[in-house]
């Protein structure tokens, strides 16, 4: 039986490799593997506190990764020399991290990691199919593509309900905003003409995200389907849904709080 | 009129009260996405006819009596035809000119509203829409 200095929390024995890598000169070889030790070492720290959060729906596996990621930025930053022992820092440091994750993470309800699944494949099948098919697909038509039941692609896309609006297709398409989608598309302000009709829109239509503008103009007033919208604008369908399904909602509030 | 009040003998009809309330739309949003996709609909015409349904019941349920119901009645046959009623203290109805009737118009395939006298009692309105949305494959 190895006995090791389990003195206080079982990790006594990892302090004085933090003085040793604070020691070292930055380009010194040993750095990276007394780093690695420290987060090897230090690792069952992330998986106890990962398991704390594990019942609120994510899958314990990504947890324990996102803790872990709190653990090495820990080990970065621990500095020894300031008296503090290496757990009372690094365990606020894990626990911001997977807050950090749980606001970001882009769904709204907690949705099981298969379902998240289900409905990024269909996603990817659903804009691959109205790329060959010159249309939106149907659900069987994304079930024979996926191999899947019928049922299972109704479920999966009644997932994508849960996205947040922060959602990964939002990031994933952020750098959008910063190209002007008025330059891409040509000149969807000829097609505000059609809200002038209703004046007190107007303000409204002005106000919102130039892509959700865009959106809005293109599905009303240029007759665009939303299939054709995701294909100019470089997002999926089912992200054009979202968007515009939102800026409905907005308008409608906005037109009633004028009232 | 009496629109409101033709049930469908088929056996694919489904009927939603729900309160009228802006709170419940999600729930019906819900269902018509289920009704849509069942029929096999392409993902733009479910989206379609979910806007489209969502529009409709917020202009009815911003009309309605408060503490009242919202009926909504999904026929899927050839065409999905759905129906939404609410009891309003008000026959102005609908405003053709407002934005919302432009949503819904670019959302279906035939849009009708009207308003029908509400039974003696409790009295009131009914404000009635009626929507019809094809499959796009339909079409081809």
């Amino acid at each position: 039986m190895t006995t090791r200095a389990r003195t206080k929390n079982g990790y006594e024995h990892l302090a004085p490799l933090f003085h040793e890598l604070a020691a070292l000169p930055q380009d010194d070889p040993r750095r990276t593997v007394l780093r690695d030790e420290l987060v090897t070492g230090h690792l069952p720290v992330a998986e106890h506190i990962a398991r704390r959060f594990a019942h609120r729906g994510e899958s314990g596996e990504d947890l324990v990764q996102v803790a872990t990621v709190g653990l090495i930025n820990a080990v970065d930053r621990f500095d020894p020399t300031r008296g503090t022992d290496f757990l009372s820092f690094a365990v606020p440091t894990v626990m911001g991290e997977i807050r950090r994750y749980f606001r970001d993470s882009s769904w709204s309800v907690r949705v099981p990691r298969r379902l998240k699944e289900l409905h990024l494949s269909i996603t990817a099948a659903g804009n691959e199919l109205s790329q060959q098919l010159g249309r939106a697909p149907t659900p069987s038509e994304i079930a024979t593509r996926l191999g899947l039941s019928k049922d299972e692609v109704y479920e999966g896309l009644e997932a994508g309900n849960a996205y947040h609006s922060v959602s990964l297709d939002d990031m994933l398409t952020q750098d959008s905003d910063n190209t002007s989608l008025g330059e891409m598309l040509g000149e969807p302000d000829s097609a505000l003409e059609g809200v002038e009709n209703h004046e007190s829109l107007l303000p409204l239509v002005r106000e919102l995200p130039e892509r959700e503008r865009t959106i809005l103009l293109l599905r009303f007033f240029g007759n665009l389907t939303q299939t054709q919208i995701a294909e100019k604008i470089g997002i999926s369908q089912m992200h054009v849904s979202r968007l515009l399904a939102r800026t409905l909602q907005k308008l409608r509030d906005g037109l009633l709080e004028e009232q | 009129m009496t629109k409101p009040e033709q049930p469908d003998p088929s056996g694919d009809e489904i009927e939603v009260r729900i309160a009228a309330d802006a709170a419940q739309l999600p729930m019906l949003r819900a269902i018509t996405s289920a009704v849509a996709m069942r029929q096999d609909y392409d993902l733009d015409s479910i989206a379609d006819l979910k806007m489209a349904v969502d529009e409709a019941c917020s202009m009815l349920v911003l009309r309605a009596i408060t503490g009242s119901l919202l009926t909504v009645r999904f026929t899927p046959k050839s065409e999905i035809r759905v129906v939404a009623t609410v009891l309003s203290d008000s026959d102005d109805w609908p405003d053709t000119g407002a934005f919302s009737w432009h949503v819904l118009s670019t959302l279906t395939d035939s849009l009708e509203a009207g308003v029908s006298q509400g039974a003696a009692d409790p009295g009131g309105h009914v404000l009635w829409i009626e929507l019809t949305k094809r499959n796009a494959l339909g079409d081809e």
